[in-house]
């Protein structure tokens, strides 16, 4: 290769090394760390879609199956008992289902997914100590987890009386943001 | 025999590595029960709150639930292990899928290595090739009269025999 030629592919390869550099950089920059602590909606890809069909035990004897809960608002609770935030969460997620029953036949239904390997005794003595009398599905399969997409607690779902997930919360939720959620879609859907 | 070793030393290279990449590729891996379904199922996925951890290595209860669903769906025996890795990756994203997939932007894992080796192997063969041109390089006069002066014996007849 002439001294002219070398010359001119020189600069050529050195940029075409510089940008595949900086496009590496880039992926590297805009990657999604996966450790976003902050409580909120968060995309799923069950959105808008049939809700999984969830098969499951309740803790204290009996079956649920989502399927046959349509026709009401449903509230899917996502919980593991030595999970802080849990624990921190538990006082509002009472007082929502209070709040909600005080509607009567409109208000919304609400259940916890209890995490695989959670100790189920412990389970019970939480929900003794704390109090909060709704259902408590176990999901010792860990299929209700995974189909939802759930790897941590709490997260909380919506599901419309047509079996549709409405909203993913990711980490602790009050109980007015709870309430007014569900109103929204109340609201927005006419359901 | 003989013929063998005329070949060169690469060819017989190649011939061996495509061969046994051919036996490999296509070799039967032969009946597997659930727990090896589930352990290589479960060895394609990240956990998907830990790094670096496989779903099979991981003890997080979310890879154990991941475990658990597997098992299910194998023990129903509906799903192929695609469509149960699909399924993992689907609810938890596509960072939990630790082999990259064939098609789309994440081929480029694949097909950059590729790409490498070939530009590599292009680059070096040119390079040898130039190498060896430089190498051989084309007696000019003096190089003649040289040899021409040492066939007549001038050059080696003057030379004396260092060893006296």
């Amino acid at each position: 290769m002439s001294e002219v030629r070398r010359a001119r592919v020189a600069p050529i390869v050195v940029l075409v090394v510089a940008a595949l550099m900086g496009g590496m950089l880039w992926v590297l920059a805009s990657g999604d760390g996966g450790d976003d602590a902050e409580a909120g909606i968060i995309d799923s890809h069950l959105l808008d879609r049939a809700a999984p069909e969830v098969r499951s035990s309740l803790l204290d004897g009996g079956s649920f199956e989502l399927s046959r809960r349509k026709g009401s608002w449903v509230v899917l609770n996502f919980f593991n008992s030595t999970c802080v935030p849990c624990r921190a969460e538990h006082p509002e997620l009472v007082k929502f289902v209070e709040q909600q029953a005080s509607l009567g036949p409109l208000g919304a239904e609400f259940y916890t997914v209890v995490q695989i390997g959670d100790d189920l005794d412990e389970v019970r003595r939480f929900f003794d100590e704390r109090g909060g009398d709704w259902p408590v599905l176990t999901d010792e399969n860990g299929e209700v987890f995974v189909d939802f997409g759930v790897a941590q607690v709490p997260e909380t779902f919506i599901i419309d009386p047509n079996g549709v997930v409405r909203v993913r919360w990711a980490g602790v939720i009050d109980a007015v943001t709870l309430a007014q959620l569900v109103q929204q879609l109340r609201n927005a859907t006419g359901l | 025999m003989q013929g063998l070793k005329r070949w060169p030393s690469w060819v017989v290279l190649v011939l061996a590595v495509a061969g046994l990449l051919a036996y490999g590729s296509t070799k039967d891996a032969g009946a597997r029960t659930p727990e090896e379904r589930v352990e290589e199922i479960s060895k394609r996925l990240a956990c998907p709150i830990c790094d670096g951890e496989s779903v099979y290595e991981s003890q997080n209860p979310s890879s154990a639930a991941i475990r658990a669903a597997i098992r299910t769906y194998v023990a129903e025996g509906e799903a192929s292990d695609d469509q149960i890795v699909a399924s993992v990756v689907e609810a938890f994203g596509a960072e939990t899928q630790l082999v990259p997939k064939a098609t789309g932007f994440e081929a480029l894992v694949w097909a950059l290595p590729a790409a490498a080796l070939v530009c590599a192997s292009v680059g070096l063969f040119v390079a040898f090739r130039r190498w060896k041109a430089a190498a051989d390089t084309i007696p000019d006069d003096d190089d003649r009269a040289l040899v021409d002066a040492a066939l007549a014996g001038d050059v080696l007849a003057g030379d004396e025999d260092p060893s006296k």
